[in-house]
């Protein structure tokens, strides 16, 4: 058996040795196949375990209603009605369409701050720049209440300035997407400063010295150079929005038409319809949709990008 | 020499008038001048959307709570709210769960923090790692299957908690007879999500069942950084693959993993969210939690209290990682 190699004993080992014995047997002597079995297990077991919380998702949104109890692996009955439902019930496209925006705004502004404080912090040594990355490290410690009071007073137009009160951003986009920037600011910043300090000095100097003024030299090479940099610290920051609960939570009263993220879509399920086990979980399964589409397009990007990130280290 | 020529024509061809007055300005400033020019706008919203909120809630920390009456916040009173909460004296009276006390572990704040952070880092590192492994092999179908374990990481934190939610809650999944018919015996109750001890589990598992990706998703950029040649070497040599792992894939991605292990504890220290959209406030307090429900009941000196109590608790966590694992390098 041993001499015939790799390819002869596996097709050989059923009929000829037969059952367990000979599959311990054969393994032993090519330990390769072992391996292999054991990542094939290894790897079920972690599909199983990640994808089976959205398949009982999948199992109540299609029972219908007034047939769920005590569910168990299987659907029972077919109800696909309730993904149409659900946005008759609550206006579940225009909670979702708000968040979109919010993170596409958010996306922008954290791109555009982080790529110059990223240019700066990876590219030059100034007074102070030790400090800097400290405290803006140290904004993270923070849990987001403590942000919370202050700003809410704010954006209610409780604080005077100068004797001018601050604007009334309460339930517009504005209460929202300025926390959403602040607080997924300093990850961009890092993804970003670690990619900008790669590019070798003597690309710029190069910029430099056929005439790009300094700014040129950071969009014209630098920028372009660190693009997967720029494209990894895109699709974390969009996701951090999608995902953000807090502020989403506290900073809208949760009406549709007052910008209130797709947070609310779902809690209004949980809370005002909590019979409709069906529409809540249609709600998720349609919530997890845009998001799921993009780590499919981008999940190269998103890898690539922070090993790219990684390598200065 | 026709370098320089271009340069002046490029500078002179920069036009006349503000545009290139701003430009030339910029181009005269010195290094320092320079980095801080371009850190204004990040410095701006940092300024007033971080810095000068948590400057306001530390002021906050240090006054007397005023629940009622038209001042939102009473005398300034020194460190008292930070004695009261950290010497339980606002225990019963002020606080809705205490912030520490051994007598009811699973409802004590302190408490229900460290173990959450324990359990949940330390499974969501082995967890992740895992699953870091098995995407770093070559086999068909990998883009698919990466694209599966790495899902939970991007679904919001509120599907999440309701994906919890509906599969323990009594009456709608199987589970809940399962696990009571299993462990009753143990403790474990009929009705889990508001039992403290077990909705603190089901929590935990919510957040590994999310974050492993997370960390799968930083550990396998790690492993991806590791210079293949390594491993042919090894094979040469006539290393096994335990061993190849040992001295070559373990030792050169350990940064990496200390790196992933501090951001996620930060995160995993200051959970709130997965808490309340799953069990709620009341069952798992966590120390954000209880920010917020004395926050709620207009404690705003306590709820400030706790907030950077919280911090600093955060801050010594990382200031340990940063001194322990310098030498490692990476952090």
């Amino acid at each position: 058996m041993a001499s015939e190699g790799g390819t002869a004993t596996r097709s050989s080992d059923s009929d000829s040795q037969g059952g367990y014995e000979g599959w311990v047997q054969s393994s032993i002597q090519n330990p390769d196949r072992a391996y292999r079995a054991a990542f094939y297990v290894v790897m079920i077991f972690f599909l199983v375990t990640t994808l089976f919380p959205l398949y009982w998702l999948f199992i109540l949104a299609v029972t219908p209603n007034n047939m769920i109890s005590n569910m168990g692996l299987l659907p029972k009955g077919f109800n696909p009605g309730a993904f149409v439902e659900v946005f008759t019930t609550l206006p579940f496209h225009w909670y979702m369409f708000n968040s979109f925006i919010l993170a596409l705004i958010t996306t922008v502004i954290v791109l555009i701050l982080a790529s110059l404080a990223g240019y700066v912090f990876g590219r030059f040594d100034f007074k102070g720049r030790g400090a800097l990355m400290l405290l803006i490290l140290a904004i993270s410690y923070f849990p987001p209440a403590a942000f919370l009071l202050p700003l809410f007073r704010l954006f209610t137009g409780n604080i005077e300035i100068l004797g001018l009160s601050s604007p009334m951003l309460y339930n517009t986009p504005g209460a929202l997407f300025l926390p959403f920037s602040a607080l997924s600011l300093p990850l961009a910043i890092f993804i970003l400063t670690t990619f900008y300090a790669q590019i070798p000095d003597g690309l710029e100097d190069a910029a430099r010295v056929e005439g790009t003024t300094r700014l040129g030299a950071l969009f014209r090479v630098i920028v372009p150079l660190s693009a997967p940099g720029v494209a990894t610290a895109a699709v974390l920051t969009f996701i951090w929005v999608y995902n953000e609960f807090f502020f989403s939570f506290l900073m809208v009263d949760g009406q549709a038409k007052n910008w209130a993220p797709i947070v609310w879509g779902i809690l209004g399920y949980q809370g005002q319809y909590s019979a409709s086990y069906n529409l809540m979980a249609a709600a998720g399964l349609i919530g997890v949709l845009p998001i799921a589409i993009l780590v499919v397009i981008a999940q190269e990007k998103i890898v690539s990008g922070l090993t790219a990130g990684a390598l200065k280290e | 020499m026709s370098t320089e020529q271009s340069t002046e024509q490029t500078r002179s061809r920069g036009g006349s008038g503000a545009f290139s007055g701003a430009t030339r300005w910029v181009e005269n400033l010195n290094d320092t001048q320079f980095a801080y020019l371009l850190l204004t706008p990040t410095l701006l919203l940092l300024g007033v959307i971080s810095i000068w909120p948590l400057l306001s809630t530390f002021i906050m920390s240090f006054q007397a709570d005023s629940i009622r009456g038209a001042a939102q916040i009473g005398e300034f009173v020194g460190l008292e709210n930070y004695i009261g909460v950290l010497s339980g004296a606002y225990n019963t009276v002020v606080l809705p769960q205490p912030f520490f006390d051994l007598s009811s572990p699973f409802t004590s704040a302190l408490i229900v923090t460290f173990i959450f952070v324990v359990i949940s880092v330390s499974f969501e590192t082995l967890i992740g790692f895992g699953q870091a492994l098995v995407l770093d092999q070559d086999f068909r179908g990998r883009r698919w299957v990466r694209v599966a374990i790495i899902l939970p990481w991007a679904i919001p934190l509120v599907i999440q908690g309701l994906i919890f939610y509906l599969l323990f809650q009594p009456g709608i999944s199987f589970l809940p007879d399962m696990l009571y018919n299993l462990f009753g015996g143990l403790g474990w109750s009929q009705t889990p999500l508001v039992s403290s001890s077990n909705a603190l589990l089901i929590v935990i598992l919510a957040d590994i069942w999310k974050t492993s990706a997370f960390m799968a998703l930083l550990i396998l950029a790690g492993l991806q950084s590791v210079d293949r040649s390594l491993y042919d070497v090894a094979k040469v040599a006539g290393a096994s693959k335990w061993q190849s792992f040992k001295l070559i894939t373990f030792p050169l991605v350990l940064p990496t993993v200390l790196v992933a292990m501090l951001f996620r504890t930060i995160q995993a220290a200051r959970v709130y969210g997965l808490i309340e959209t799953m069990a709620s406030c009341t069952t798992v307090p966590s120390l954000s939690c209880l920010v917020v429900s004395t926050f709620s009941v207009r404690r705003y000196g306590t709820a400030a209290a706790i907030a950077f109590i919280t911090a600093a608790i955060i801050a010594v966590i990382v200031s340990v990682y940063i001194i322990k694992f310098r030498d490692e390098g990476g952090v």
